[in-house]
């Protein structure tokens, strides 16, 4: 599942500056795919999508800013490197407050720039990854059927068998065997790490 | 008129005889007659009479004791005060001798005794308007002679009056002070020996010398004349030739000192030069503070294609590395880096031409090739704002007579203003930047905006030195626009059209109307 290909989104007005921005990632090795302005990248955006965004703040028409927003708005998790110019430093500040990963002005070294794009696909390589993590947590949390949801969590609140068995007027037995099918099928010998997994995506089961 | 004079004026009549009698019937005969009456019965009386009275006429007997009627007649004729009346002896003498004397002594006239009344009357009346007139007459002249003489001495241009030779004739009060020296110690002199150093080498060069000599007037300024006592002024003459009839008789030069003229002359050329020199700075300053603002656009503009070199020269050298590089796709790339450091390049030719100082002066420009320039320049600016410039000129448009930088400078000032006035009001409607010939035969460039519109006070206070709408403006622009454009010999102005926005203006005149000969502009592209 970790395995897709990253790309390198390069939305940039200027033909020159995209053209040989393209050619330089090619020859690093990178898959490359341009865009001449926001709006044509927007309209070809997908969540499938994965690898990170070189993005020129300056533009025409939607500027960089505007589609950082849009993106947000999407829940893109696409890291976006901003390419600013000489005076754009308080954008960029404003960028990265809205969860810009990086930004590199204009003119730029190679390094610099393959740096921070190598940092913005390994955090997007992390990210996917433990997005795919917690999607299984939530996968294995759904398998589970009412019964054993709610003794799980009476679990996670740290109540003994026993108390459990009490306030659901079942024998103590019973919860033993919720517990254990609740156990097998999270995937865990430890409370505590049931615990920590019920709590990393308490925000994506509440969304639901 | 004669007859007026002789009536209306008083006449003194002085009757001179030591006979009582002889007087009484000259008394008799002549009064009524409107004279007025003097009797003297011997010449010092009749003398002192005459002194006083200055009669007109004088019946003056000849043969008188003491002295005798012809001495009496010697010393009035001798007396300025009293040679002007007409003495009419009186003689009982009929013979030819008495007569010529008294006729060789002055006498007007005779009467022969004894006296015929008739006679008396109609000759003294001859005689009375003969000197009234002649009295009259001298008086006139003198009037004359006064109003002349005032006129020279009051006039500040020194006059000589020269003859053909140069000889000063005549010089007035004005030509003394300005020779310093006595107007007496200047008559006498030679013109040309005293006022030109030069005069005995070369005489026929000097100023003047023509007209005496062949009568050909002249008119010069800033020449160099001497002083008699060596000192030297400008000065500015005019020389008439004097004519008598088809003769030559030398010239009248009118002249005068002007160095305070020339002084005046060089300190309003001065400040003219500082005005001149003032506007061209402002006008620098002006585009310096453009740039000012320009600059983050301009940045921008230069790093996309500096940005672009790197990123091409980086793949360039990659391509090198490996074994058996693909030389075509490697000249392809190094072609872009060419490609792009001549785009660099324009943008800062663009800019240092825009800064220039000082401006270039007038040239034949075209409207179209200047303004797509300019457009080029604003753009810059256009892209970091997020406008748009749109260009309207015919294909037909005649050539203009002016300063290229300055007229960017207008144009640019203009366009970036409506560009600002169509962001503030938030519109996508593009700035349009238009051409054509008026009536008047100029050409008129429009820059026409659907933006936020000019103040109501706007016609007042456009055009003021240091009035600004704009919070980090300076007010400037406008003030310094419309003295360009008024230097280039056209006008600057706006309307406020019915559908909103605003539109500048300026008019500059067509080339060739003068006869300009016909270049293109500049050599573009050729830097």
């Amino acid at each position: 599942m970790t395995d897709i290909q990253q790309t390198v989104y390069v939305v940039e007005d200027d033909e020159a500056v995209r053209d040989s921005l393209e050619l330089l990632l090619k020859s690093d090795g990178k898959l490359v795919k341009t865009y001449e302005n926001a709006a044509v990248f927007l309209k070809d955006y997908s969540e499938k999508m994965a690898g990170c965004i070189v993005l020129d703040i300056r533009m025409p028409g939607m500027d960089g800013m505007e589609l950082q927003k849009k993106l947000n708005e999407k829940h893109s998790i696409l890291p976006i490197i901003f390419v600013t110019g000489h005076g754009d430093v308080p954008m960029a500040v404003d960028a990265m407050k809205e969860g810009a990963v990086d930004f590199i002005q204009k003119p730029y070294r190679e390094e610099a720039l393959l740096e921070k794009i190598e940092a913005a696909l390994e955090q997007d390589l992390e990210q996917r990854k433990t997005l795919d993590e917690k999607q299984e947590i939530v996968r294995r949390i759904k398998s589970l059927t009412p019964r054993e949801h709610e003794i799980m969590d009476r679990m996670i609140e740290g109540q003994a068998n026993k108390v459990i068995a009490i306030e659901l007027e079942i024998s103590q037995r019973t919860v033993e065997i919720h517990r254990s099918r609740v156990m097998h099928k999270m995937g865990t010998h430890s409370l505590a790490h049931l615990v920590r997994m019920v709590l990393s995506v308490k925000n994506l089961i509440d969304a639901r | 008129m004669t007859e007026v004079v002789s009536e209306n004026a008083e006449v003194t009549v002085l009757l001179v005889d030591d006979n009582p009698q002889n007087l009484k019937v000259l008394y008799e005969t002549l009064k009524d007659k409107g004279y007025r009456l003097l009797i003297a019965n011997e010449g010092e009386k009749a003398l002192d009479l005459a002194l006083r009275h200055q009669p007109e006429v004088i019946l003056l007997d000849i043969m008188m004791p003491e002295m005798d009627g012809y001495e009496v007649c010697q010393r009035l004729k001798a007396d300025p005060a009293t040679s002007d009346c007409a003495v009419v002896f009186l003689s009982a003498l009929d013979d030819l001798q008495a007569k010529v004397k008294g006729f060789s002594l002055g006498g007007a006239d005779y009467i022969s005794k004894p006296f015929q009344s008739l006679e008396v009357i109609a000759r003294v009346k001859t005689h009375a308007r003969v000197i009234r007139l002649e009295r009259e007459l001298q008086a006139r002249n003198r009037e004359l002679q006064n109003d002349q003489t005032r006129i020279l001495n009051s006039i500040s241009e020194g006059i000589y009056g020269l003859d053909e030779r140069g000889t000063i004739e005549f010089a007035n009060p004005a030509a003394a002070v300005i020779m310093r020296c006595p107007v007496e110690s200047l008559i006498g002199r030679n013109f040309f020996d005293t006022h030109f150093s030069t005069a005995a080498e070369c005489p026929a060069g000097l100023p003047v010398h023509a007209t005496c000599s062949q009568g050909i007037a002249e008119n010069q300024r800033d020449i160099r004349m001497q002083r008699t006592d060596e000192t030297g002024f400008p000065a500015e003459y005019r020389s008439t030739p004097k004519h008598d009839g088809d003769e030559l008789h030398g010239a009248v030069v009118v002249f005068r000192d002007i160095t305070i003229e020339l002084e005046n002359e060089r300190a309003l050329d001065e400040a003219r030069e500082l005005v001149q020199e003032q506007r061209d700075q402002l006008a620098h300053t002006s585009r310096l503070t453009t740039m000012g603002e320009m600059a983050a656009g301009v940045a921008h503009e230069v790093n996309q294609p500096l940005t672009a070199i790197a990123n091409y020269a980086r793949v360039s050298k990659r391509m090198m590395s490996i074994e058996n590089p693909n030389l075509t796709l490697l000249q392809e790339t190094l072609d872009k880096i060419e490609a792009q450091s001549h785009r660099a390049s324009e943008i800062i030719r663009r800019i240092r031409r825009f800064v220039k100082k000082p401006a270039t002066g007038k040239e034949v420009l075209s409207v179209s090739a200047l303004l797509e320039d300019t457009r080029q320049f604003a753009e810059v600016d256009a892209r970091n704002n997020d406008g748009a410039i749109e260009l309207i000129v015919p294909a037909d448009l005649p050539d203009i007579l002016a300063d290229p930088v300055q007229v960017q400078q207008v144009a640019l000032n203009l366009i970036r203003n409506a560009l600002e006035a169509t962001r503030s009001a938030e519109s996508d409607s593009p700035v349009e930047v238009s051409a054509r010939v008026t009536a008047d035969g100029n050409v008129r460039v429009e820059v026409r905006d659907y933006g936020i519109g000019l103040a109501e006070d706007a016609e007042e206070k456009l055009f003021l030195p240091f009035y600004t709408t704009k919070d980090e403006g300076m007010g400037i622009g406008l003030p310094t626009c419309r003295s360009l454009i008024q230097a280039q010999g056209g006008e600057i102005g706006f309307e406020r059209p019915g559908d909103g926005g605003a539109c500048f203006f300026f008019t500059l005149p067509v080339a060739g109307a003068a006869g300009t000969t016909s270049c293109p502009s500049s050599d573009e592209g050729a830097v």
